[in-house]
Parts: structure tokens; sequence; C-alpha cells
């Protein structure tokens, strides 16, 4: 329990550490960090449709076939509506999204960034007068927070896709499957869902960074630090998830 | 005038029983040389500030590094030329954008300008087109010519070289120190250079003024070349 908590101190810090420094990029700065956040954007957004699209359609498709054939036995088909909104758009969604880019983006991040340490490029960056928070961490922040939004919106978008075509071979009609979820649609869900994307993004994107970069300059601590950073990632992204339920 | 850099009573290692006094004056190249235990890999974190020395004072441009906020020293490394020893290369950008890294985040230059003045660094650098490839495509002199061209590219005063010659000819270390050196002027090199590192070439040493030894007990001895 301590070192749980010794580790979300120094995750505060590390955090606050970061939001300063982004703060005081220099104007010359701002142009690199932007194409860098490209890349990055581009690597865990654009590299990552394919997964988040399948993993969405799959689940959706599932859980909307199962659940028209057992409801429809009761009369109950209103409740696709509730499920659709809460169990896949509400929860299943950012969590199912944040965990893919764990295992994908955040595993990188932690090892390229520990790499980065251990081959002297860090102390390089900051020989040459470059904060690496603001070169190394803060488009791979930017990159994390806006792929997940990013992403979520997508999964949501093919999981009532998928959801339609689960509905429709299950024997419902479109207007029907729209009407009900439109209905069990709120703007609170919608809230809901992009606050818990931002919450999880940052956990994406700060949790790797910093134990990218809490290594030593030995090699064989860069797998350690990227086992760390993906058990650290995914207990947050879990307790993140949890404290959103209890809050609303 | 003051010495670009001095170590002001500075224990140079943890065994060092007494504390050294070392400047590296203006126009001059001075080498501190020693084995892994001496501590020598240590000075050039001390004097960009990157290691606080634990006493004593490294004075830079007369100015105490270690006493200067986080945000001052990182602009105040902007004016010091580092090449850090196994080069430091970013692996994921050529060569070319290595080079101009530095001036990208922290010159007030146009885009063409700093284009122009990486052109100029990797002419003088004789970098050709390995100055488009990744270090992982380069050899070990090209990454070498490159974190050179790096370390002077915003044309510093003074300049830190960590083990600068490690895994190129005798030949070439000397071509590499003349840049280094950036001309000739009636008081000396246009630069003060200070070199640390295990061992350098004797080519090397014959250009430089002074050659100090690091012993493990932490003193520096003059050595004769």
């Amino acid at each position: 329990m301590a070192r749980w908590l010794s580790l979300l101190g120094a995750l505060a810090r590390f955090s606050f550490g970061g939001a300063r420094a982004a703060l005081r990029l220099p104007r010359a700065g701002q142009d690199v960090v932007a194409r860098v956040t490209l890349n990055q954007i581009r690597f865990t957004a654009v590299h990552a449709i394919g997964l988040v699209v399948l993993l969405s359609g799959i689940l959706s498709f599932l859980v909307i076939s199962q659940a028209v054939r057992e409801l429809g036995q009761f009369g109950a088909t209103e409740l696709i509506g509730t499920l659709m909104v809460i169990v896949i758009v509400r929860e299943l969604g950012p969590l199912f999204t944040a965990l893919a880019l764990v295992g994908r983006s955040g595993t990188a991040i932690a090892a390229e960034l520990a790499t980065n340490t251990v081959m002297g490029e860090v102390r390089a960056l900051q020989g040459m007068g470059i904060d690496p928070r603001q070169y190394l961490v803060l488009p791979r922040f930017i990159g994390a927070l806006a792929s997940m939004f990013a992403l979520l919106v997508l999964f949501d978008v093919v999981a009532i896709a998928a959801g339609f075509a689960a509905a429709a071979i299950n024997g419902m009609t479109g207007s029907r499957y729209a009407e009900i979820v439109l209905r069990s649609l709120t703007a609170r869900d919608v809230l809901l869902t992009v606050a818990k994307a931002l919450a999880l993004g940052v956990i994406v994107g700060v949790v790797p960074s910093y134990f990218g970069l809490s290594v030593r300059r030995a090699a064989t601590d860069v797998p350690v630090a990227v086992s760390r950073a993906t058990v650290a990632s995914i207990v947050g992204v879990f307790l993140c998830s949890a404290s959103f339920v209890l809050l609303g | 005038m003051t010495a670009p850099l001095v170590f002001e009573d500075v224990p140079l290692n943890q065994r060092a029983r007494t504390a050294c006094t070392l400047a590296v004056p203006a126009h001059r190249t001075v080498a501190v040389l020693g084995d892994e235990a001496s501590g020598v890999d240590r000075l050039g974190g001390y004097v960009l500030g990157l290691e606080a020395p634990p006493a004593g004072r490294v004075l830079v441009f007369d100015t105490d590094v270690a006493s200067l906020s986080e945000d001052d020293r990182l602009a105040f490394r902007r004016r010091v030329g580092y090449l850090p020893a196994g080069d430091g290369l970013l692996q994921n950008l050529t060569l070319r954008d290595n080079i101009a890294l530095p001036l990208r985040f922290g010159s007030t230059g146009s885009p063409r300008e700093i284009d122009g003045r990486v052109n100029i660094m990797v002419a003088a650098l004789r970098l050709g087109g390995a100055a488009d490839w990744r270090p992982a495509q380069a050899n070990e002199e090209e990454c070498r010519r490159a974190a050179l061209a790096r370390a002077v590219a915003f044309d510093p005063g003074l300049l830190v070289l960590e083990q600068p010659f490690d895994g190129v000819t005798a030949r070439v270390a000397g071509e590499l120190l003349e840049v280094a050196r950036g001309g000739e002027t009636a008081a000396g090199a246009r630069r003060a250079i200070l070199i640390t590192g295990q061992e350098i070439p004797i080519v090397v040493q014959r250009r430089c003024d002074r050659v100090y030894r690091l012993t493990r007990a932490g003193s520096l001895e003059l050595e004769t070349v």
C-alpha cells in the first residue's frame, strides 16, 4: 500500500513538473513539439484504428446478438438501448480503448523513453538545453490524450453500427433499434464518456512516460520499466473506470 | 579576462583527498584523461550543471551553474557546446535532424536559416550523403561527426567533449579537433575546449595546450606529451 501511495506521489510530482515544463515551452520549440506530437498521434491513433474497429465490432455484435435473443424471450428488447449505452458506450468502450492503447502505445512509449535514457539521449538533450519533458513527454502526453478521445469516438460509432447489424440479423428493424438506443442516450452519458476519455488519456500518456524516464543507465532496466509501466497503467485504467462508476 | 571554465576547489572523485582547481582559458584546449574509476566522466556533467559537484564551484563564463534555477540552467547550456560520451544522437532522427534539433528548439532563426546553418555543418564535418541516414544506418565515425556538428551548432565559446574520439582513427580525431577548435585566431583556437576521456590519440594530445591525468586518488597530474 505504501509503495502504491509513494508511486502515486511520484506520478503527481512528475505530472506537475511536466505541466510546468509545458507552460515554459519556448516559441521555437513549439513547432518541433507539434511535429513530434503529430507523429505520435499517427502512431497511437491512426495505426490503432484497425484494432479498435475489430474489438468494438466484435464486442458489440456479440453482446447485442445475445441480448436480442435472450431479452426477446421476455419481451424486454427495450433494455437493449440501456445495454448499449451504459455497458458498451459508457463503460466497456473507454475501458477497452484504454487497454488497447496501453498494450499498443503505452508499452512502446515506456520502451522508447527507457531506451532514450539508457542510450544517453536524455542526458544529451539536457546538455543541449532541451528539457526532455518538453521534447519527449509533452508530445506523447498530448498524443495519448487526443488519440484516446478520437479512438473512443470511433469505438462507440462502430459499436452502435455493429449493434445495428446484430439486431437486424436477429430480426429487429433498424428504426426500432435506432429509436431504443437514441432514447437511452442522454447528454450526461456523452459528458461522462468524454470525461472518462480524457482521464484515461492522461493515464496512458503519463504513466508509461514516468516509468520510461525513471530507469538508470542499464539496458536491463528497459524490460523492467516496460513491465511496471504496463501493470501500473492497467491498474490505473481500472481504478479510474471504477471511480467514475462511484461518481455517477 | 577570466577563463571561460574554472573548477574551483572541486573534489574530482569520491576518493579525492584534496579538492582541485582547474581552468580552461579562452582559446585553449585542455584534456583531462583518466580511467573509469577516476571520476573523469563526471566533469562534463559538472560543467553543464547536469550534476552538482560535491563541494567547491564550477564557474562557466563566471557563472556558478549549480546555483542557477532549472530554467536558467537549461537556457545557459545553449552557450556551451556538448558532445556526450557515446554521442547521444537521437535514434529516431536522421543525422541532419539531430544537428538541427538544438537550433530548432533553442534559436529564433527561420527554418531556412536553420537549414542553411545545418548545411554548413554537414559540409564542414564532411557528412555528405550520410546526413540523411539515421544513426543506426551510419558508422561510428559518421555518428561522431554528426554529434560534433550538433555540439558546435550554436557556435559556442566553450566546448565540452566527452570521449570524443572513441572509435575513430587518429587522422579523423585530428580532423575533428580542428573543427572543434573552430579555426585559429592570433590568441589561439577560436573556442575554449575541455576534452575528457580515458585516452585520446597522441596526435590530438600534441594539439592540446594542457593534458592532465586524473588519478584514482582524485589528484590532477600534468602530462608531458
